[in-house]
């Protein structure tokens, strides 16, 4: 198995995997933030009569909530998003809705508020906790390589892959987000810093039989012991990808709604982080020891200059 | 082979400890307690068992609406005094802690619409100040029409109905009179409820019909003031006695300080006298049954107001006429001071006497109310009524015009402690600094309780279908790499009732995911023994080797989780995203136990099953579809 042959493939895949969601995180409307990162108010209003969306949205419309979203979370559940509402305007907000499309009552199950001093934050925090977590990890993975030539590449391949990862789940929530509403909060966070934790550890095994390989034949090329080290991680990575996948739908099947966007993160994560070990970190360290991405560049600019004549 | 020995040894006592942690609902040895209510006596967060998440930012500007830091001092005495006011409101078993620099987090568990909370959280003040009226009379509104017959004289014995027939008086209702000041005190003493307060009255009326009457008191002779009143004046009348009642009882029960009890004032006139007598709670009775009332005219030591009907009806002559006012102890009146213009309360002592006072410093705008309300209450016996939570603190009479803003109280009991407690109480009433809610969770408890049932049962199946594949894939390893697994999520839990960690759903989450990375630690080992296994080595060799060989991979995959979990923690803390804390404080437990099941529990259960017999059968020990084993054994 010559993968490392295919390198370019594999940059393609991955290309392929992450332009879409690029796309879509650059035109409007991008990722469909959640009151976490914009504040708000959501509660999860459980009816005790049946009713609808439009009707929901009707009774708030009549209340000017006009840019109240909502959603159906089944079994007569609603979950309903609006500016930061008071105690006060929630009650009225409330008994509206009872007045209007259930006269029997209705359990708020939950009701969330965040203001946006706190929603800025969140996005501020959570882009340095991605920072620190990359720079903490590019450290340890340079220390942990020390044995073998040019350690801080396998750090820097490790943390692209990473990036590549989190670019994946951000570009699919991104195309979720426009075509079928899905929002994006503090789960949603903690998700994908889970599967960046994940996504580096996959990595680390490839890369520890690497290390092994090169330690044990330092004069076999980089691209046959790459090779080998694929070749021999291979069942390990399906294995415990399969047995994580099998742990995360069993929750998916009989956890809860609130988990579902959570789950979906982490399965993708999984299924990425498991691809991108092989056909990403592994690769990029080929192409670095190739001087792949000069050749490249030299390439593309050897065109154009006849051109430029 | 000893080495094996202590750590069977070892594994054995943690599952014991384990047993024994999660077989008892509440731990408790010593000083150390933990367990609660919950399945297995775990800590669970407001997502799983429902309630209300709060977090406030101090609002703190100075005069150009500059942002200001609060000081640590500041948020300190915050949190005791939001502390104390949640507390208050009995709502469950409230967790209130200091995030960061300028922030407060109030956790309700149980509680899904804390309104009520958030009210008294919010308030700024707590504190009045008012203005208390001493002895305020007020007539008791009652016109001569709605008198329907008045009496002085013996407590008769008959009386006339509407239809004019005579109708017999069985009860006086002030038959068994105190016949001292003492005896009064004793009665209202031992009433500790207005229940009380009629039930000795009335068991002193029984007692009275029990023995003769010649034998009662000696207030035999005494004049009673009888008036019979129509419905509507006999409710006017009612609450005049009602509100006797709870003045006495506060008073009897020590509610208030300095309290002045309700009276009756009962004024006699008649020929050129003129006779006043203020009468206590006991020297007044509705008859029962009846629109009657009964009035005593004897002052409250034991005087009568002649000493005989008699004298009485020679002293009033044939034209008595009579006049009732209701004395209300004390009246407390608003005034529109609170905590909110309080700026400073200290204790300290007198500059010349030396003695403990309490110190009081008030803004301007407190300082000129301060000063009107002094002005009003110098030179009268009313008082300045300090209320901490509609609950009397302290009520000085005031001895000069106050118009700077500061004073201070002094008392003939005051102690160096009883002056700090109650400038703190005053500090209390107040919060040091505005506040404004920024975040609010509510969970429903039904949700929550079906959020813990559904990713326990998921947990379950989860744990369950990878122990089957490990099991179908890896055969004998993979067997003790799920009981390894089970002994793991035992020893998990152990580890989270012992801390204890709070398990939200974030921590379920996590929990099972470090379960994931447990199974990665037992995969790579199997793998690494298969390859072992297939170059020839034997069973034991290739499980040492094998682990050997593994353990750079999981040290670093799982350090590197660890780094990813600090700095999680770290930004959660900073950010008061306790999900995001739970999760990494969960993931990070969860590696730590993963590393060490994976390595000291897996490897002596397969170095113990190496030793027996079925280590023969090589081929169990490797993976399925791998043929290509060389005998060993042969």
């Amino acid at each position: 198995m010559n993968i490392a042959a295919k390198r370019g493939w594999c940059f393609l895949i991955s290309a392929i995997l992450l332009i879409p969601g690029i796309v879509f995180l650059i035109i409007a409307p991008g990722l469909n933030p959640g009151i976490d990162f914009t504040g708000g108010s959501t509660m999860t209003v459980k009816f005790a009569d049946p009713t609808e969306q439009q009707a929901i949205r009707t009774s708030l419309e009549s209340l000017n909530v006009s840019d109240a979203t909502v959603q159906n979370f089944g079994e007569n559940t609603f979950f309903i998003r609006t500016k930061e509402l008071s105690e006060s305007e929630k009650d009225d907000l409330l008994s509206k809705l009872e007045n209007d499309v259930s006269p029997n009552g209705y359990d708020v199950l939950s009701f969330d508020i965040v203001s946006p001093l706190v929603a800025q934050e969140t996005i501020v925090a959570a882009f340095w906790a991605l920072f620190a977590a990359s720079i903490g990890i590019f450290f340890y993975v340079w220390w942990a390589f020390r044995n073998i030539p040019k350690p801080f590449r396998y750090g820097t391949a490790a943390i692209i892959a990473l990036l590549h990862d989190a670019g994946v789940i951000i570009g699919i929530f991104a195309i979720l987000g426009v075509v079928a509403d899905v929002e994006v909060n503090t789960m949603f966070l903690i998700a994908l810093l889970t599967v960046i934790g994940y996504s580096v550890n996959d990595t680390i095994v490839v890369f520890d039989r690497v290390r092994e390989n090169i330690i044990s034949a330092p004069n076999r090329s980089l691209e046959a012991n790459v090779n080998l080290s694929i070749g021999e991680t291979i069942g390990r990575s399906i294995n415990t990808s399969l047995t994580l996948l099998l742990t995360l739908m069993a929750l998916m099947l009989f956890g809860g709604p609130t988990l579902k966007s959570f789950l979906l993160v982490l399965i993708i994560g999984v299924l990425v982080g498991t691809y991108s070990s092989i056909a990403v970190a592994t690769q990029i360290v080929v192409a670095w020891e190739k001087q792949d991405f000069p050749k490249i560049f030299s390439k593309i600019t050897r065109r154009r200059l006849p051109a430029s004549e | 082979m000893r080495r094996y020995v202590v750590t069977i040894l070892v594994i054995t006592a943690l599952i014991v400890i384990s047993g024994l942690t999660l077989g008892f609902q509440n731990i408790r040895l010593g000083g150390f307690e933990r367990g609660s209510d919950n399945p297995l006596g775990l800590q669970l967060g407001l997502d799983l068992q429902g309630g209300s998440h709060l977090v406030y930012q101090t609002s703190l500007e100075d005069a150009l609406g500059e942002r200001i830091q609060p000081t640590e001092d500041q948020m300190d005495s915050l949190r005791r005094i939001i502390d104390r006011r949640v507390n208050e409101t009995g709502l469950g078993e409230p967790v209130i802690q200091l995030l960061g620099e300028d922030r407060l987090l109030v956790q309700l568990p149980g509680v899904s619409d804390p309104a009520r909370a958030k009210t008294i959280i919010g308030e700024t003040a707590r504190l009045e100040f008012k203005h208390r009226q001493i002895d305020v009379s007020v007539p008791v509104e009652l016109d001569s029409s709605s008198i329907t017959n008045a009496y002085i004289g013996e407590f008769p014995e008959t009386v006339m109905d509407e239809e004019g027939e005579v109708v017999e008086i069985s009860e006086n209702p002030l038959a068994d009179l105190p016949t001292s000041s003492t005896e009064m005190e004793q009665i209202v003493a031992t009433s500790t409820d207005d229940t009380l307060v009629t039930d000795s009255l009335n068991e002193a009326i029984e007692t009275e019909a029990e023995t003769d009457s010649s034998e009662s008191s000696n207030f035999q002779e005494i004049s009673f003031l009888v008036i019979e009143l129509d419905d509507e004046a006999a409710e006017t009348f009612d609450l005049v006695i009602r509100r006797m009642i709870e003045s006495t009882l506060a008073y009897a029960s020590g509610l208030k300080s300095q309290y002045t009890v309700n009276r009756l004032q009962v004024s006699i006139s008649g020929g050129n006298e003129v006779r006043t007598v203020e009468l206590p709670l006991q020297l007044v009775a509705r008859v029962p049954d009846t629109n009657m009332f009964a009035m005593a005219l004897i002052t409250g030591i034991g005087q009568p107001i002649a000493p005989s009907i008699d004298k009485t009806n020679q002293l009033f002559g044939p034209d008595i006429e009579f006049e009732l006012v209701e004395i209300i102890g004390a009246i407390d009146e608003d005034v529109g001071l609170t905590g909110d213009d309080l700026s400073r309360a200290y204790a300290g002592t007198h500059q010349t006497t030396g003695a403990p006072i309490v110190n009081i410093e008030f803004n301007a705008q407190g300082a000129k109310r301060f000063g009107e309300l002094t002005r009003d209450l110098l030179n009268t016996d009313d008082r300045l009524a300090i209320f901490l939570d509609e609950e009397e603190l302290i009520a000085p009479g005031v001895n000069q015009v106050i118009t700077g803003g500061s004073a201070y109280i002094e008392g003939r009991d005051f102690t160096p402690d009883r002056v700090r407690d109650i400038s703190q109480l005053l500090e209390a009433g107040r919060l040091p600094i505005p506040i404004e809610l920024i975040q609010e969770r509510d969970v429903d408890a039904i949700l929550g309780a079906d959020s813990l049932k559904k990713s326990v049962l998921a947990g379950a199946i989860g744990l369950l279908l990878v122990i089957i594949f490990m099991i179908l894939y890896y055969r004998i390893p993979g067997l003790i790499a799920g009981i390894t697994l089970i002994l793991y999520a035992s020893f998990l839990i152990t580890v989270f009732k012992l801390i204890p960690v709070t398990l939200t759903l974030s921590g379920v989450s996590a929990a099972i995911l470090s379960v994931g990375m447990a199974v990665d630690a037992n995969i790579l080992i199997f793998e690494r023994m298969k390859d072992e296994l297939r170059s020839g080595r034997t069973l034991l060799t290739s499980i040492n080797v094998g682990f050997n060989r593994a353990w750079p991979a999981i040290r670093d995959g799982n350090v590197s989780t660890l780094i990813t979990c600090v700095i999680l923690f770290w930004f959660a803390d900073t950010l008061g995203a306790s999900i995001v804390q739970g999760f990494a404080a969960t993931l990070a437990i969860g590696v730590l136990i993963s590393m060490f099941s994976a390595i000291t529990i897996s490897r002596t259960f397969l170095r113990l099953v190496a030793t027996l017999a079925i280590a023969r059968r090589t081929d169990w020990f490797v993976p399925v579809g791998k043929k290509f084993l060389p005998k060993n054994d042969g």
